[in-house]
């Protein structure tokens, strides 16, 4: 408990510190638990998520750093690892290739590299996995670019 | 022998009350086994031999040689070969760097010198140390406190693959952690879990030894490989066959059993199913289901019958409600029936494998004990009891199989079909003998009070009834060696000269032939040649 807690408080040091560091990432704290973290990261360029801001919610267990931190996106995404309900996400260095010397600001860098490279062959999201793995790239960037506009870009007017 | 002679070694405590027990007459059974039974120990003892072995020949350290044995699936000269072949490649697979000073324990705890210029940021905590440890990599340092909690969690959360071959825990970095950081920093409790993963790699991932597959045994057993005979009884009691796992199946070989196991699945339960609610149609032999409620039933074929008496519609009328004995059995009910013949002796077979391998156990664990002090007869003359029903378990497996035997024996073969018959008839009706003899009998001779066996006279009837199981638990054995043998090697003697063989049980019933005489003492038919028995005979 302790240790997590002040491993937190130090990425939490880190992260104020280095705002400006990254500027796709923006890693915020919960006000009163500091178990919970949410983040706004920036849809990689030359991906259909170009141009949209994508809210993840983080849950971190007591366990943390020993165990991975539970992510899920807020913001609806067409993408073949994450689900499209619920936002889960099926990534392996948050399940068994974590290591903890990860940081919740790493972990970020990574989802941001899985919109930009899905693994079809392992799909929460199997109409999306299954337009990737017929090779209708087309058919899967006009969805995927559809609910970016729809859910992850300011409404305009 | 050398090996032999560490089998025996190792079991000397354990088996050194049995050894008493062995009567004479019966040495013979223990043959020289082509496999060995290991324990927790033995397999402790194995592992670090193997270790020592690696660490000698190639004088590295006990974490390269258990991170070696591992990646080579436990082969000690597969691992000597690589890495004599190629060390750099090899090192850099098991995540062992670092080349200089192997012979110093190069491990890993290392602590930096207590100097305050020597603080370094823990890639875990994030706190500054000056007491850091580190991987083969020397790269990334982390504090004792986070080394603990991430050697803790591999073992209990990661599953054994994880933690048995732990890497630093930098995402990028492929060192290895080896035993020695892990022993040295784990807990008690996880450092036995750790140590159980091991163990159960070596067994799992050795070629040559498999666990026992029976539930709460938890023994190992080595094979040697390329010994043609699959055979093997764990301590436990209980048999198995190498190869496949399931239950010893001699004399039918795993596809069988395999194919035997497939369709009794397979048949329970369609054939339960379709006996109860199906019928076939008289004409064209497809499966009829009756769903409604009258007995006039019109097949998709187009034949319209009586579901009772399955004659044409309109012919039995009224006379379908008397009983007639049926005359023709069509084909697809005289295979099932068939199948029924053997599986039923298969089953009860096993079933009474099963009871009396219970029966062994109770009377190897309380019954010979107690028999002992109710009759006042000493332990070791009791023995036989025990080889009997070793014997009986034995056989009631071996007859169990060969009633698959029979069902795979092609019908055409009629005179394979008669000899086989005749050999498992024998062999059964020796064992049904043996097994009444020691299960009936026995209360007789051994639970009654009326016997004392202080007195000479009455020591001498136990003294006969104990010299006929000791013959009958040989005959029987013969004879089933006899019958494994013959249905081994595929009935050979019957194709090759198929009319001397199959007199032979034809002839059986008359004694005045004389070609053959019968064995008084277990009725085998032997040839006028010999003048002691065939199959009794002594050794």
């Amino acid at each position: 408990m302790q240790a997590s807690r002040a491993r937190l408080f130090k990425e939490y040091k880190e992260v104020q510190r280095e705002k400006t560091a990254d500027p796709d990432i923006q890693l915020v704290c919960d006000d009163s638990n500091i178990f919970k973290w949410t983040a706004l990261v920036k849809g990689p360029s030359e991906t259909p998520y170009d141009g949209g801001v994508f809210q993840l919610a983080f849950s971190v267990p007591e366990q943390y750093p020993l165990q991975p931190p539970q992510v899920r996106f807020l913001t609806k995404i067409f993408h073949p690892n994450v689900h499209f309900k619920t936002g889960e996400i099926c990534l392996d260095i948050l399940k068994n290739a974590w290591s903890p010397a990860w940081t919740l600001q790493s972990v970020c860098r990574a989802i941001i590299a899985l919109m930009a490279h899905p693994e079809a062959d392992s799909p929460l999201n199997c109409d999306s996995g299954n337009l990737l793995r017929s090779g209708d790239t087309r058919g899967y960037q006009s969805m995927a670019r559809m609910y970016t506009r729809l859910a992850a870009m300011p409404k305009k007017g | 022998m050398d090996s032999d002679h560490e089998f025996y070694d190792m079991y000397s405590d354990d088996e050194e009350e049995d050894s008493n027990n062995v009567d004479e007459s019966n040495i013979d059974i223990d043959k020289q086994k082509n496999y060995k039974i290991l324990k927790d120990f033995d397999i402790r003892q194995l592992v670090k031999e193997d270790i020592s072995k690696i660490s000698t020949i190639l004088s590295v350290s006990r974490d390269v040689s258990l991170a070696l044995l591992r990646r080579y699936n436990w082969k000690v000269d597969r691992a000597n070969e690589e890495w004599f072949a190629n060390e750099q490649e090899v090192r850099k697979s098991i995540g062992m760097f670092l080349c200089d000073n192997d012979n110093n324990n190069y491990v890993s705890v290392s602590k930096k010198s207590k100097n305050n210029d020597n603080i370094v940021n823990c890639g875990i905590c994030f706190e500054e140390y000056n007491d850091v440890v580190y991987a083969t990599c020397r790269k990334h340092p982390f504090c004792k406190l986070c080394w603990e909690g991430y050697i803790g969690a591999s073992i209990n959360y990661s599953g054994p693959n994880k933690c048995l071959d732990l890497r630093c825990p930098d995402p990028s970095c492929e060192a290895m952690v080896g035993e020695s950081i892990i022993v040295e920093l784990a807990s008690e409790r996880d450092k036995s879990k750790y140590y159980d993963y091991l163990f159960r790699s070596y067994i799992e991932e050795n070629k040559k030894t498999k666990w026992c597959p029976y539930p709460g045994c938890e023994c190992a057993v080595e094979f040697e490989i390329g010994s043609d005979d699959y055979s093997v009884i764990c301590d436990c009691s209980n048999g198995f066959c190498w190869n496949c796992l399931e239950e010893i199946h001699r004399p039918i070989n795993c596809d069988m059993v395999a194919k035997w196991k497939y369709v009794n699945e397979e048949e329970s339960a369609n054939t339960n199913w379709f006996r109860a609610f199906t019928k076939k149609c008289p004409k064209c032999d497809k499966s009829i289901e009756k769903n409604m409620g009258c007995m006039h039933m019109t097949c998709r074929c187009g034949y319209q019958f009586c579901w009772l008496c399955f004659k044409q519609w309109g012919v039995c009328a009224s006379r379908c409600n008397r009983y007639e004995e049926k005359k023709e059995v069509t084909k697809s009910k005289e295979k099932i029936e068939r199948y029924t013949h053997y599986y039923e002796r298969w089953l009860s077979n096993g079933k009474s494998k099963d009871k009396a391998l219970n029966d062994l156990k109770e009377m190897k664990e309380e019954g010979l004990k107690k028999l002992s002090n109710d009759n006042s007869l000493p332990e070791e003359e009791l023995g036989f009891i025990i080889e009997a029903w070793e014997q009986i378990v034995e056989c009631r497996r071996v007859l169990k199989w060969t009633y698959a035997y029979g069902f795979y024996l092609p019908k055409e073969e009629e005179a394979k079909t008669q000899f086989f018959e005749y050999l498992q008839g024998e062999a059964e009706a020796g064992l049904e003998r043996l097994h009444h003899c020691v299960e009936k009998d026995l209360m007789k001779h051994l639970r009654s009070d009326e016997m004392d066996y202080t007195d000479k006279g009455s020591y001498k009837k136990f003294a006969n009834f104990r010299s006929r199981v000791i013959g009958l638990t040989k005959i029987t054995r013969n004879y089933f060696e006899k019958l494994v043998m013959a249905l081994e090697n595929g009935l050979q003697d019957v194709t090759n000269n198929p009319t001397k063989k199959i007199e032979q049980p034809m002839s059986s019933n008359s004694t005045s032939n004389n070609i053959m005489w019968m064995c008084d003492r277990c009725t085998f038919l032997n040839e006028d040649i010999h003048t002691v028995c065939q199959m009794c005979i002594e050794d």
